[in-house]
């Protein structure tokens, strides 16, 4: 199997060790609370899709260091962070007008944009070390963060259904959010199987949707 | 093992995994064919990343350097430029695919992208940077793409070759770089390795060629270089320098 010899770039090791306490995670909430004030984001938004200057200039300022911290995150590597991080906001530049404030709110959107591509990244750097040709033919950017469709309520509800999630499946599901790993790396760090790892998972997803769904 | 997950709740979970980032190998690479191919899936993928999206609350802000914006403000400028410009920076990034698993060489080249040209307006930034931009030559053949790229860091004195095709071995013949510049005549780099990157650190003499505007060019010459000083054998590819 491909994926059991994968082993990360040597620069992974320089990660940015998980700090995610609860006064950090209330801080960086307020942040976002505060910065709406004058001009919240989905107007900012709006603004960016009539193509307006300026408006990107303040989402830059308001947003950058939030999807920046989740680039350097995933990607551990500064330069390749901060390469992200642009690709990010040219693309939000270019394609602000998908954003639905209906469906999703405005950080969410671009929290996920940012993380789609810094896994893209992530993900194409171990597929051309394994498959270069193949690599070569996955399209830029991840599927997903522009189809974002359903309803913002969701959002409150994550944190409810990921407390009724055993404690394990839990803390798997958001290892694996958060730092960007696969199934082997997963599997590795915890000393289990691969197999054992993807039952844990595929569980807490199942018990994950069955709550969501509710 | 699990290849066939046909009903919607496996699927969910195929999807749900893909959104977690959690595949690699080949099933990262079905469930991307998958999510290319198949609206449902890519909206079942979607679904899982905006429900999940909520956790990347706990991230903990990080300011980006002063010079990331500079460096966005001109990749839009370069949006709305000329046509050439953005299918340059295309072929950058694809090439930069290609790359991607040389890590010293991403590196490298974010540097180069990080430093891109800087607004007119001043910032500290500006100031303290001394004015020797990063190049970038898109080495091609005419009618075809341009499969070497070489960066050009002034700073340092470093020249990278990075090769997107195939590097072809060819025992009784050697790959000779050159640089010509503006109106003047070509002068050796020095041989190439066989290799899909090479890194060469140029004398203060070599490097003062490189300019915007110089040509960097790969000839065919007998094996250990051309016996003349200049090129002998036909050109493979060539491209102007010009900044990143």
């Amino acid at each position: 199997m491909l994926c059991a010899s994968f082993s990360p770039p040597a620069d992974l090791d320089f990660r940015i060790p998980p700090a995610c306490g609860m006064e950090q995670r209330m801080e960086s909430v307020a942040e976002h609370r505060a910065s709406n004030g004058g001009g919240d984001l989905v107007s900012l938004l709006g603004a960016v899709s009539n193509g307006d200057r300026d408006a990107f200039a303040t989402l830059y300022a308001r947003s950058s260091a939030k999807l920046y911290g989740i680039c350097l995150r995933l990607l551990g590597s500064e330069a390749e962070a901060q390469d992200v991080l642009q690709e990010v906001y040219v693309t939000v530049w270019q394609k602000a007008e998908r954003f639905d404030s209906t469906r999703a709110s405005p950080i969410t959107w671009l929290a996920v944009l940012a993380r789609n591509k810094a896994i893209d990244r992530l993900r194409r750097r171990a597929l051309a070390s394994e498959d270069l040709e193949e690599a070569l033919e996955i399209e830029d950017g991840g599927p997903t963060a522009f189809e974002i469709v359903e309803k913002a309520q969701d959002e409150t509800r994550l944190g409810l259904c990921l407390d009724e999630l055993e404690e394990r499946a839990r803390k798997m599901i958001r290892t694996a959010f958060l730092d960007g790993v696969t199934y082997p790396e997963l599997a590795a760090r915890e000393g289990v199987p691969v197999g054992t790892m993807k039952s844990w998972i595929r569980r807490g997803l199942q018990q994950l949707r069955r709550c969501l769904d509710r | 093992m699990s290849d066939d997950r046909t009903s919607p709740n496996e699927r969910s979970d195929l999807a749900g995994e893909y959104a977690l980032g959690l595949l690699s190998g080949s099933d990262l690479r079905r469930a991307h064919a998958l999510a290319q191919s198949d609206p449902e899936f890519r909206a079942e993928v979607a679904r899982w990343s905006r429900r999940l999206g909520p956790m990347l609350d706990e991230v903990a802000a990080v300011p980006p350097p002063e010079f990331a914006w500079a460096a966005i403000k001109s990749r839009l400028d370069g949006l709305r430029g000329d046509h050439t410009v953005v299918q340059l920076r295309r072929r950058i990034r694809q090439w930069r695919v290609v790359a991607a698993g040389m890590t010293a060489m991403a590196a490298s080249l974010a540097l180069v992208v990080a430093l891109r040209p800087l607004p007119p307006q001043p910032s500290p930034i500006e100031v303290a940077r001394p004015v020797s931009a990063p190049l970038v030559a898109m080495l091609g053949t005419q009618g075809k793409p341009a499969d070497v790229v070489a960066s050009w860091d002034p700073s340092a004195r470093q020249l990278i070759l990075a090769v997107a095709g195939h590097v072809p071995s060819d025992p009784s013949h050697s790959r000779e770089l050159w640089v010509i510049p503006q109106g003047g005549k070509p002068r050796s780099l020095g041989t190439l390795p066989e290799s899909r990157q090479t890194h060469m650190q140029l004398a203060d003499a070599l490097a003062q060629l490189l300019q915007q505007g110089a040509t960097i060019a790969i000839s065919v010459e007998p094996r250990g270089g051309s016996p003349t000083g200049s090129p002998t054998g036909p050109v493979v590819a060539s491209g102007p320098l010009s900044r990143a």
